[in-house]
């Protein structure tokens, strides 16, 4: 297997795995964290340095952290919880379709409650023009919702623009940071977002946990979406995933440790790659070279893309987002951009990640140049 | 995922389709229709098909599909081609419902290529 699918989840750094192991058995501190004895007491300790040290990642205080299931919970949280709180005020809302559907899916159900939604149309690049955020917004939109770096594209949007545009509306900015956290500096701090979603299993931690990020400033509220406790504020309640939390925050800080030489890692493997495969005839990129480095979305023409996916095995990648792979529509973020339902079909996301290897990559692209030549060869002419 | 999708004679079919290809000089019957497109060519004598071969551009069901009636009518009598029903083959390679579209442009690509072969 060569796995280069690290979009889609990344394994558990071993050192996150033993922080987790050493929280679940008897042995460990294994205690509900909002229990008051001294088990209980240890176990909390634990949540707290998780978030310390996940605040750290992203400058941002620990009180300011809320933890969650992943980043779909994150961003229903977020746009859902923000929509109802500022609901007195405005129910318009801003978003893009080459968000993640955990976004999309989201904004789409708060249209069937009697919200507005804007949805704003990318460049061919998936980037957002700013003239065009500036003009959508208008005296009753609460809230915008646009991503760091695409899941399926690689693509990078200027968050700092949007946000500032937005808080020169009084708008509330959530950008879901699935795909950025740990792997590109982002510092809320000084960056002008109020609502930030996070994912752990993207970053070497384990899948199950995530986190929002709400900013400590006026109109910055969320309603919650579940009762039944009064831990984290009562905005997210329930019994927390301590084991996991303390991955998530170990993670962070290997993440913090490495993030620089990550980069260069990934952008000489991104290279490697493209160099590989950028002179296959019919091979168009899409998003941008420029991009995210760990992601590197092609099509090709003249090849089906489930039978190139399936050609390319014993290589794991995706066609579309992972959460849509099974889907036989093609990606939504590609057509919005302006691919054909052909060129979309035949996208494959190479994603790459920390254990990646050169020598991966090169088996990688001779893979995808034998696997495109075989379709090829077996396929009719185009139809005139 | 890619395990759950297809079976392992699809696998087996889609992996190596010895009958994938084209054959210089012989019948030839296309069907572009549910964005999949196939093509067969047969040689024929005294009513036989002697070799029988395909193009495909579709999915691996589709490409499989058509592997597998190459292989199945190839030194049949021509008049067993005409009485192919997709319904067979779909069940023996556990095609998912939803793809019954593209499994039925290789029925409609074979019998045309049969009903021509028949008016030989």
């Amino acid at each position: 297997m060569i796995y280069l699918d690290y979009a889609a989840t990344t394994p558990v750094d071993s050192r996150v795995a033993a922080t987790i192991l050493a929280l679940l058995t008897a042995d460990g501190d294994f205690a509900n964290p909002s229990s008051n004895h001294q088990a209980g007491l240890r176990s909390r300790a634990h949540v707290a340095h998780a978030a310390e040290r996940l605040g750290a990642l992203i400058n941002a205080h620990p009180d300011r952290l809320i933890w969650t299931s992943g980043a779909t919970e994150s961003d229903n949280l977020a746009i859902i919880g923000a929509a109802r709180a500022r609901a007195h005020r405005g129910r318009h809302l801003i978003t893009m379709p080459t968000e993640h559907k955990a976004v999309t899916d989201t904004f789409a159900a708060l249209e069937q409650q009697g919200f507005e939604v804007s949805w704003l149309a990318p460049d061919s690049r998936g980037l957002l023009e700013i003239a065009q955020l500036e003009a959508a917004i208008r005296e009753d939109t609460q809230l915008v919702s646009i991503m760091h770096v695409n899941n399926e594209t690689g693509i990078v949007q200027d968050i700092a623009q949007i946000g500032a545009v937005c808080r020169q509306h009084d708008v509330l900015y959530h950008v879901d940071a699935a795909q950025s956290l740990g792997k590109l500096p982002l510092d809320v701090g000084n960056l002008p977002i109020d609502l930030m979603s996070m994912t752990a299993h993207k970053v070497y931690g384990p899948k199950g946990v995530g986190a929002l990020f709400i900013a400590d400033r006026p109109g910055c509220h969320i309603e919650p979406l579940t009762y039944g406790g009064g831990q984290q504020k009562r905005l997210r309640p329930g019994t927390l995933a301590a084991p996991l939390i303390a991955g998530f925050g170990h993670a962070a800080e290997i993440a913090s440790s490495c993030q620089a030489d990550d980069l260069k890692h990934l952008a000489e493997l991104r290279d490697q790659l493209w160099g590989g495969i950028r002179d296959v005839p019919g091979v168009t990129l899409n998003g941008d070279i420029d991009g995210f480095p760990g992601i590197l979305n092609v099509s090709v023409d003249g090849v089906e893309g489930e039978s190139l996916l399936l050609a390319l095995e014993p290589l794991c990648v995706a066609t579309g987002s992972a959460c849509n792979s099974k889907s036989q529509e093609p990606s939504g973020v590609l057509r919005a951009m302006g691919l054909s339902d052909m060129q979309a079909q035949s996208a494959i996301r190479f994603s790459l990640g920390r254990p990646t290897r050169g020598e991966d990559v090169a088996a990688a692209v001779e893979l995808y140049c034998n696997a495109i030549s075989r379709l090829r060869g077996i396929a009719p002419e185009p139809p005139a | 995922m890619t395990s759950e999708i297809y079976s392992a004679r699809v696998r087996k079919l889609f992996g190596n389709p010895a009958h994938a290809g084209s054959l210089a000089g012989a019948h030839a019957a296309r069907v572009d229709d549910q964005g999949v497109s196939v093509q067969f060519f047969a040689d024929v004598a005294d009513g036989r098909i002697l070799e029988l071969r395909f193009l495909a551009w579709g999915c691996p069901h589709v490409i499989a599909a058509a592997e597998a009636l190459c292989a199945q009518y190839e030194r049949r009598p021509v008049s067993e081609l005409k009485s192919f029903e997709a319904g067979q083959l779909m069940q023996s390679l556990s095609v998912p419902v939803e793809k019954t579209g593209r499994i039925l442009v290789i029925e409609d690509a074979a019998r045309s290529l049969a009903e021509m072969l028949g008016k030989i």
